[in-house]
Order: structure tokens, then C-alpha cells, then sequence
């Protein structure tokens, strides 16, 4: 669910950075508020917990394995704003140091999974466990809580991808960013998350809640005004559906360019572009050219080309004589 | 030597008895790929740790801010030509890098390239050959230009650049806080992957909770150890504030950054204009 740079317009990315901020400025408040300062230390510790979480391999039917990604048991377990703090960091660290999503999209990628995820799942746990106080009800709190949050969090991704070919085109009426729909962004990202991720996500975090449970049953974080929490909760709640409303415009904005689907409808494609390049062919050949003629004097492009075929030549050899030594290595080894 | 005979004949029957017990095959990969991926993580801090010297030479916080208009810039440009441009001159930063972590970067980077080469494909197929062809170059771009900036500078020293961007003190404690206990509880966790692995011979029906016991004592132990961190920190009077106290000038190497990433807006205005 991690989202990369340039699928999203920089203008999303803004948006949803300006979004986050409020909810970071709440949480850092909320949890200097609640949390003892004994206890500051332990966002930091709980961010490490919850980037090592993503490491821990379980295996799936068919022979693979999957990760979870326990939003939803950090705040069961330190309570949500400090979850929406633990995660962000960790997704600070993935995005600037092992290059897993993009610095632009960090915001996008902390509103879906630090703050989406965790409230939404959390609430979703607080409900239940609520209203049946007994200890099945708690689990099945848990269960249904961590396998909304999840999902929620990846329809939040799949509509930010979807609106990107409705927002933003170039003159052609080609997507610049992400150049798929909502009516494919979300089956894609949802049925993998609904079917496989989910129950992953469920289990996992029920496992490790029934384990501290039996092993260390004082450690759980405990909402302190219960009143006040349910009101947060349906905010919250709110917060998290209202992307569904875009989702609502957005297919008056698929039939309404019902007409440019028609030219194509040779071409049967669901994606609903005019397709440029077909009457070119899918040469990509055909595309080059174009654009050496439109914007570059042919010396600098001579120039230009004859620096990469000299960088990659150096990678090449630098890579082959790397992969030499490994295999030399090996055999002393 | 008598007594040595006299513990032979001490020796109960049934180990005197040569067995033939074969363990049944049983499926271990998710531990073992556990134990890989933070392997990976563990050895990529203490990489980051154990080089300076030579590193550490350029304006952290001046390569940082020069990262990031460079990723922001081929995000916003729309000109194809642009992104090529950066992706030579990346190249070029690249072929100059150690081997070693020219690998490295290279790997990162090919794999996300070619994970966005996939998922672009119904696209390019479907006709909608910019946005294609340009996201998978612009990925890559972008990956690689992180990539050398997380590996060619100390992350402590990040951590401290990030200060000059006043970002808040609470923040950059917590991120300190977090790589270092990545590595601790990542130690942790691992000796618990190896003990599981041991001691699961034959089939171990119980594997699978022992996932999430490990999980969960990880939990516990952070805990512990945030506590105790906690301490240290009071016996040592730190308050979680920080001040920046290096007055490093900027030297040829900054003003060439500075000069470069000039350049980069300069051919950002010219090719966006066509």
C-alpha cells in the first residue's frame, strides 16, 4: 500500500500533507496530554515495533507468505494518536531511507495508513467490545476491527490513484499521473486487501493481542473518557467515508465522458483514453522521435545519449565485476 | 582412564543403541524469510554505521533540500526530455559511487522500476503511452536520487539535518529513538526466528503461534526497554531538546550542489515551456 512518487499528482500530495497536519498537531498534543512522559520514549520504541512488524513473514495458502501491517494493534495497544505518531515515523524512515514510497506522497501514505488505518480499526474495536463486554465480543472487536482498518486504508489508496485520471490530463486528454479509473484502481486494490491482506491483518493482530493478553495482561492502553472517545469515533468515522463522495462524482465523471469512449469502441478498451498511440501503432519508436524532434537540438541529444551510454557502461562493468568477486567469494567461502 | 571405562558402563542401554530416526519434512519458509528481511534491515544500519570517513563531506541538510527539489521538479514537469536529462545526470552520479553501493541502489531502484514497468503495461498496451512511459522513468528517477542521498550520508547526520528545517524536537527524538531500536528489538526478534527454527525438528504443529508469541514478547520487551530508556535519559539530564552547535562553512563541493540544481530549474522553466 505503500505509494510510490509520480503515481500521485504533486497537487494531491499537498493536499494530503495539509490534511495530516492538523491530525499530527492533535496527536502530539493528545499524547503529551494522556501519555506520562515516561512514556514518550515508547512512541519511538513502538515505531521500531511496528516497522520490525512489517518484517515478520506469515505464511498463505498456496505456498507464499504476506505481512501485516498492525495499525490497527499499535492503537489497540498504545491507544490511536500515539499509533497515528509510531506509524508515521516508520513510514518516514521507509520512505527516506529504504526508498519504500515516495517523499512527495508521504502525506497521501500517512493519511491511508497512520491515520485511516489505526483510528478506523480501532473505533471499529472500541464499538464492539462496547456494547458486548464480554471477551468473545472484545476478540471479535478485534478481528472485525483490524480487517476494516486494512481495508478501509487501501480503498482510501484506491481512490486516491482513481482520481487522478479524471483530474489530471494533458492536452491529448492523456492521464499525467496514475492513468487508471476508479472502476479499475479499486477492484484492484481492494479484492487482493478483502481476500488475502485482511485476514492476514485479522489474524495477526488477534494472535499477538491473546498472547500479551495471557502473558502480560496489565499493559493495554485504556480510552479514559468513553463518552468523548464514541464522539471522536463517529468524527473519525465520518472523516474516513467522506472520499467516498468523490467516489460518487466520480463515476457522473466516467459517464460524462461517455463520448470519448465511443471513438474507441473498436478498440473495446475499459480504460476510456482516447488512444493516441494506436493509430501509431504500440511502437515505442513511434513515441521517441516525437519528442526528439519537438524539444531537443540534435547535439544535445547526441551529447546527451553519449553520457548514459557511458554511465550504464561503467554500472555494467562496476555490476559484472561485483557479481565476479560474489562468485569468488563464494568458492573460498 | 578407569573411570572413563566405569561412565561408559554407567550408561543407560538406549543410548548405547544406534537409531534411525528420520525428522519428517516440514514447511519452515515464512520463518526463514522472516529471518531474512530483518537480516536485510539489520545489516543495512549497521553498513550506514560502521562507514564514514569520505561520506559525510558534503552539506547534509544543502543535500537533502537539493534531493528534494529534484524529486519535486520531475514530479511536476511534463516534459519527457526533462526526465531523461535527470536520469543521465543520475546515471552519471551513480557510475562514480562504489560498487558496492551501486548494487545496492540499483537494485532498489530496478525493482520498483519494474514493478511500475508492470503495472503500467494494460496502460502503455491500451494506448495511453505518455503517462507510461514517463512514470516508470520519473519512478525512476526519483527512487535513485533517495537512494544516493540514504547512502551516501550518515543517517545520524540526517536525523540532525532535519533540525534546520524545524521540524519539531518531539519528531526527531522519536526518529532517533526508532532507527536505533530497530536494530535492538531487530537483534531480538532474530535470536528468537533462530530459536524457533531450532528447536521445531520434525513437524511442529505450534509454529504458527509461536509467530505471534515472538511478536508479542517483542511488544513486551520494547516496553521494558522504553522505561528504562526513559531513565538513562533523566540520570543523564537530557530533556529531549536539541541544539545544533556545527557551524560548518559551505565549501566548492556545496556551491557545485547549489549550482547544479540551478541548472536543473533553469532546464525545468526551458523545457516546460515548449
Amino acid at each position: 500500500m505503500h505509494i510510490p512518487d509520480n503515481y500521485l499528482s504533486p497537487s494531491t500530495c499537498a493536499a494530503m500533507s495539509a490534511a495530516m497536519v492538523p491530525v499530527w498537531t492533535k496527536a502530539i498534543r493528545k499524547v503529551k496530554e494522556e501519555i506520562p512522559k515516561v512514556k514518550i520514549p515508547l512512541l519511538g520504541v513502538g515505531a521500531a515495533f511496528s516497522f520490525l512488524l512489517m518484517m515478520f513473514n506469515v505464511p498463505l495458502p498456496g505456498g507464499t507468505t504476506g505481512h501485516a501491517v498492525g495499525g490497527t494493534l499499535l492503537a489497540i495497544l498504545m491507544g490511536p494518536y500515539a499509533a497515528c505518531i509510531s506509524v508515521t515515523v516508520a513510514l518516514f524512515i521507509q520512505a527516506l531511507l529504504f526508498g519504500d514510497g515516495g517523499i512527495l506522497a508521504f502525506g497521501a501514505n500517512c493519511f491511508n495508513m497512520a491515520f485511516v488505518l489505526p483510528f478506523f480499526g480501532y473505533y471499529i474495536y472500541k464499538l464492539i467490545k462496547d456494547h458486548s463486554r464480554s471477551e468473545k465480543g472484545e476478540y471479535l472487536g478485534i478481528i472485525f476491527g483490524s480487517y476494516a482498518g486494512i481495508n478501509v486504508a487501501a480503498l482510501c489508496a484506491a481512490i486516491e490513484f482513481g482520481i487522478q485520471p479524471l483530474l489530471f490530463q494533458d492536452g491529448a486528454g492523456q492521464a499525467l499521473y496514475c492513468p487508471y479509473p476508479l472502476s479499475v484502481s479499486i477492484p484492484a486494490m481492494l479484492i487482493p486487501h478483502l481476500l488475502v491482506a485482511g485476514v492476514v491483518e485479522a489474524v495477526f493482530t488477534a494472535a499477538i493481542v491473546v498472547y500479551i493478553k495471557k502473558v502480560s495482561p496489565g499493559t493495554f492502553y485504556k480510552g479514559a473518557k468513553e463518552k468523548t472517545k464514541a464522539v471522536y469515533g463517529l468524527v473519525a468515522g465520518l472523516i474516513c467515508f467522506t472520499p467516498l463522495g468523490l467516489l460518487a462524482t466520480g463515476t457522473a465523471w466516467g459517464e460524462w465522458g461517455a463520448d470519448e469512449i465511443k471513438e474507441v469502441v473498436s478498440g473495446g478498451n475499459a480504460l476510456g483514453f482516447v488512444p493516441h498511440g494506436m493509430k501509431e501503432g504500440f511502437d515505442f519508436s513511434a513515441v521517441m522521435p516525437d519528442y526528439a524532434v519537438n524539444g531537443l537540438p540534435e547535439v544535445a541529444g547526441y551529447l546527451l545519449s553519449a553520457v548514459a551510454g557511458v554511465a550504464v557502461m561503467i554500472i555494467f562493468f562496476k555490476v559484472l565485476s561485483n557479481l565476479k568477486k560474489d562468485k569468488a567469494g563464494n568458492n573460498v567461502g | 582412564m578407569g573411570n572413563a571405562e566405569n561412565k561408559f558402563d554407567d550408561m543407560p542401554e538406549w543410548l548405547s543403541k544406534s537409531e534411525n530416526y528420520i525428522p519428517l519434512s516440514d514447511k519452515d519458509t515464512f520463518v526463514n524469510k522472516s529471518i531474512l528481511s530483518v537480516f536485510k534491515v539489520l545489516s543495512r544500519i549497521k553498513k550506514q554505521d560502521s562507514a564514514g570517513g569520505a561520506r559525510s563531506q558534503i552539506n547534509v541538510s544543502l543535500h537533502v533540500f537539493c534531493t528534494f527539489v529534484l524529486i519535486l521538479l520531475v514530479s511536476l514537469t511534463r516534459s519527457f526530455i526533462f526526465v531523461l536529462i535527470v536520469n543521465v545526470w543520475l546515471l552519471s552520479v551513480l557510475s562514480m559511487t562504489d560498487t558496492i553501493r551501486l548494487v545496492k541502489i540499483l537494485k532498489m531502484s530496478m525493482g520498483v522500476t519494474l514493478f511500475t514497468a508492470v503495472v503500467m503495461l494494460p496502460a502503455f498496451i491500451s494506448g495511453n503511452t505518455y503517462s507510461s512511459i514517463t512514470i516508470t522513468t520519473k519512478v525512476f528517477a526519483t527512487i535513485t536520487a533517495m537512494g544516493l542521498l540514504s547512502h551516501s550520508t550518515e543517517w545520524s547526520t540526517l536525523t540532525r539535518a532535519l533540525k534546520r528545517f524545524y521540524i519539531p524536537d518531539i519528531f526527531i527524538f522519536i526518529l532517533d529513538i526508532t532507527i536505533k531500536y530497530i536494530y535492538m528489538l531487530g537483534e531480538f526478534s532474530l535470536n528468537m526466528f533462530y530459536a524457533l527454527k531450532l528447536r521445531s525438528v520434525g513437524k511442529n504443529r505450534s509454529k504458527y503461534s509461536s509467530m505471534a508469541g515472538i511478536a508479542g514478547t517483542v511488544f513486551l520487551q520494547s516496553k521494558e526497554m522504553a522505561e528504562d530508556m526513559y531513565h538513562a535519559m533523566e540520570c543523564r539530564g537530557f530533556t529531549g531538546e536539541y541544539h545544533i552547535n556545527d557551524k560548518s562553512k559551505f565549501k566548492w563541493r556545496d556551491y557545485r550542489s547549489i549550482g547544479i540544481t540551478a541548472g536543473f530549474f533553469i532546464l525545468f522553466i526551458y523545457f516546460g515551456r515548449m
